[in-house]
């Protein structure tokens, strides 16, 4: 499971997350939408550990990502936006490798590998240098090594992109039926089909505060709208803007409440 | 809430793992491998051209070496002072490249490198990502330091008629050297990045460089010296000489150690020089293992500080104030693109592609500041010639250091047109669908980039060359003479950087280095080089004044028309193939 617990980060003078508490239970698919410039990829990068949070704590499965940083990434697979990969290795020789570093035994690599490596129809470009493949074929591969030792929580930024159709469904079958068997799905993203369609659970962060955190049905209620989740993320995060410009003692914006 | 949960981590293959600091050196091994592979695959041309260039390189360093060492060491009761200095001070010198080099290589591949950025979620620890980064570091800083010197040491050693263990015990003096450097350069890269943002670095290096500027021109001033001193008062000169040079000797300096060591291994005192060698290793170890175990939390410190800084100098309300003055005036004019408005003649598309590769030359600071290195470096040069006026006082010694400034210029130029102009063509190829979609046209676009690095080059080196004939008071005849020969070097060295830039495009490349060191590259670099040996030796033996600085040299004529045929060859043929080569180009 995902804790945020009091999440600031700043930059300069800059407040890019504000006070964020959330918690992201076991086996819950929970997408984080927001606009440009919202906090999304600073909170994400904060739970992968790249950046420290200048307040509050970041916890993955109990453990906090600075405090006990070691135990923390052993049960996290992270999948960034523009992903790298070793160019002049092959597909299977990274994977094994990615494997390695979360000490996988030998077995435990391939048979994980296998399934994944079907389902994602990676057999034929296995044996072939990363270097000659397209994007897609790219982002399948960092996908699967992320999959690859069953981590408890998986955080995804703009997962989908670069993915044709097929295996953009392949990827929420298999995040759904993973999440369906305990494992805490976190999609940050701008492609509000996929918070939709999958999400047990959306947070919309706005200016670096979380503005919204429920279901689809309750951020309908809340923004007192219906229909299509764009339409409820519109008014949401107009709403906070238009309070943000009224003068500060009318300004009460409901705070997010946590699970 | 905090207990953590139970997992389905299999503890006992952990055991049979490798470390992850191996994983990381194999796997980087194998990639290493596979881009040498890659090279021989591509083309054995490239493969050939390396080998033969560093050979080359080899073979003349060591021949010059050898002859210069034999020539100090031939002034009786003065040459082994001559040579020892001459050791203790080159070491002084590399170990301060060193750690510059170091310290660039070692902030670039632990903050601004992808590879540091895909480990950091996994699970390795802080300082296995360090320990892989360290040594990665250490040797793309230090490799070329090795093989610089690797000629000198063997004509010193054949010089001294060492015994064959000097060569072996020499490598193991350099293996403890380069550790220190390292260490030193990815602990200040570490902190610097910890305390000081890029504007902040920016005005910290600067200030540095002004002061190291001022101390070295306070502290290594020269005097002129007379004839006369030299005829009578050798030693006095030469105390003078050795007493500006004495900083090498400081004896807490680890280049002290290593010449020191090498120095006593080659007179064959074995005892002093282990003593040397231990002194290395002490060091060695001691920071050797508090950089391996103690930085890998301030390295993730860093790390994070990096990702997460908007300015250290924000919190002064005058650099806000400053900040926010240049905002307001970010949609109006500038300087430079009211100077260029001047410029009607050249259409406004063609304006617009010269205003955007001066401000991206302006706002990279590689390079506008490795041309102000190698530039300034020898404009400082060409200044001091003035002190040494009263040796030149020989016409065939003027002659010679005319033609060698010549020389120096045009290879410094060659040096950053193969560094920044070669790639342009490739870089902009990424932003094809701006330009070569735009009226303006690929072809113009080339010769546009060429016309702008000519001319910017061309104040530089013509500039530089007209200091050096005025700092050997050369007679305007002669000045006008080496001014047109710069100038056709100018242009045909941009016109190859250009037109090779165009025939090799590698348009998946986002890096310009990494352009550079590819077949076109490197062919480029290689080309320059011959181009420029080939027509010094042409302009020197078809002056018109002979090496005694009268008129009535001969060859003028034959000497030229080579010149001009050469440089056609070398920088109009590309330039016209590539025009021609773009004109089918399919985007």
């Amino acid at each position: 499971m995902i804790e945020l617990i009091h999440l600031v980060k700043r930059f300069g003078d800059l407040v890019a997350v504000n006070a964020v508490d959330l918690v992201v239970p076991r086996g819950q698919f929970f997408a984080l939408l927001g606009p440009n410039a919202a906090g999304k990829t600073t909170t994400v990068k904060i739970l992968a550990g790249l950046m420290k949070p200048t307040s509050g704590a970041a916890r993955i499965a109990g453990y906090d990502v600075q405090e006990q940083p070691l135990e923390a990434r052993r049960r996290i697979a992270y999948v960034p936006d523009f992903p790298f990969l070793y160019d002049k290795l092959t597909p299977w020789e990274f994977i094994r490798f990615t494997g390695q570093l979360f000490q996988m035994s030998e077995e435990r690599i391939a048979s994980g590998a296998r399934e994944l490596v079907a389902r994602f129809n990676l057999e034929p470009y296995l044996a072939k240098p990363i270097e000659a493949l397209s994007h897609g074929t790219r982002q399948r591969i960092v996908i699967v090594s992320a999959l690859l030792h069953a981590p408890d929580v998986v955080v995804l930024d703009e997962p989908m992109v670069g993915l044709d159709p097929h295996h953009a469904r392949v990827l929420k079958d298999i995040l759904k039926e993973r999440a369906l068997a305990g494992m805490t799905v976190f999609v940050s993203t701008h492609q509000l089909s996929v918070a939709e369609e999958m999400a047990d659970r959306i947070g919309i962060m706005h200016e670096g505060r979380l503005i919204a955190l429920g279901t689809r049905d309750e951020l309908r209620r809340q923004s007192g709208t219906s229909g299509a989740l764009e339409q409820t993320f519109l008014t949401l995060t107009r709403q906070e803007a238009n309070l943000r410009e009224e003068p500060p003692s009318s300004s009460a914006a409901p705070a997010a409440q946590s699970e | 809430m905090n207990r953590p949960m139970s997992t389905n981590r299999a503890p006992a293959s952990r055991a049979a793992s490798p470390s992850p600091l191996t994983l990381l050196v194999r796997v980087n091994m194998r990639q290493a491998w596979r881009r040498l592979l890659a090279i021989r695959q591509q083309s054995r041309l490239l493969t050939a051209l390396i080998v033969l260039f560093l050979g080359g390189y080899a073979a003349l360093a060591f021949a010059i070496f050898y002859r210069g060492l034999r020539f100090a060491g031939s002034f009786p009761g003065l040459g082994a002072v001559l040579i020892e200095r001459m050791l203790f001070l080159l070491f002084a010198f590399l170990f301060g490249l060193l750690l510059l080099s170091n310290l660039i290589i070692s902030y670039t591949n632990l903050f601004r490198n992808r590879e540091t950025s895909f480990l950091l979620p996994l699970p390795i620890p802080w300082e296995s990502i360090f320990r892989w980064k360290f040594i990665e570091s250490a040797l793309l800083a230090s490799w070329a330091f090795l093989f610089l010197i690797a000629p000198m040491l063997a004509a010193y050693g054949l010089t001294q008629g060492v015994p064959w263990h000097f060569y072996a015990a020499t490598l193991g003096f350099l293996g403890l050297f380069i550790m220190l450097p390292a260490v030193a350069g990815s602990w200040l890269a570490v902190n610097l990045a910890r305390f000081l943002d890029r504007r902040a670095f920016q005005v910290a290096a600067l200030l540095v460089a002004s002061g190291l500027l001022a101390a070295t021109a306070i502290w290594l001033k020269t005097d002129p010296i007379t004839d006369e001193q030299l005829e009578t008062r050798v030693l006095v000169v030469l105390d003078r000489l050795l007493s500006r040079t004495h900083f090498a000797l400081f004896p807490l300096l680890p280049s002290y150690w290593l010449s020191a060591g090498v120095q006593q291994w080659a007179e064959g005192a074995l005892g002093a020089a282990l003593f040397f060698a231990l002194v290395l290793l002490s060091h060695v170890l001691f920071f050797g293992t508090l950089a391996l175990t103690r930085m890998g939390n301030a390295f993730y410190a860093a790390v994070s500080m990096v990702q997460s800084r908007g300015s250290a100098m924000n919190r002064w309300p005058w650099f806000r104030a400053w900040q926010q003055r240049l905002d307001r005036r970010a949609r109006s004019t500038g300087w430079l693109e009211r100077a260029l408005a001047w410029a009607r003649p050249i259409p406004v598309d063609v304006r617009a592609v010269l205003l955007k590769d001066m401000r991206l030359f302006w706002r990279d600071t590689t390079q506008w500041g490795q041309t102000l290195v190698l530039f300034g470096l020898l404009g400082v040069y060409f200044l001091n010639l003035r002190h040494f006026s009263q040796q030149l006082t020989s016409p065939f010694w003027i002659f010679l250091v005319s033609y060698l400034n010549l020389g120096a210029c045009a290879l410094n130029l060659a040096t950053l047109t193969t560094r920044f102009v070669y790639p342009q063509f490739s870089l902009e190829g990424k932003r094809l669908w701006i330009v070569g979609m735009a009226p303006l046209g690929l072809r113009r676009l080339v010769l546009a980039k060429f016309a702008l690095a000519s001319t910017l080059s061309l104040a530089l080196t013509a500039g530089l060359i007209i200091l050096s004939c005025r700092m050997l008071m050369l007679a305007w005849d002669r000045t006008l003479y080496l001014t047109v020969a710069i100038t056709v070097m100018t242009f045909t060295l941009n016109g190859l950087a250009v037109g090779l830039g165009a025939l090799y495009p590698n348009f998946k490349e986002d890096n310009p280095s990494k352009i550079v060191s590819g077949f076109g590259g490197t062919f480029c670099l290689v080309v320059s080089f011959l181009y420029i040996v080939a027509s010094v030796v042409l302009l020197a033996l078809g002056s018109p004044w002979t090496r005694y600085g009268e008129p009535g040299g001969s060859g003028l004529m034959p000497s030229w028309a080579g010149f001009v045929l050469l440089s056609a060859g070398v920088g109009w043929l590309p330039l016209r193939l590539s025009l021609r080569r773009i004109s089918q180009f399919e985007m």
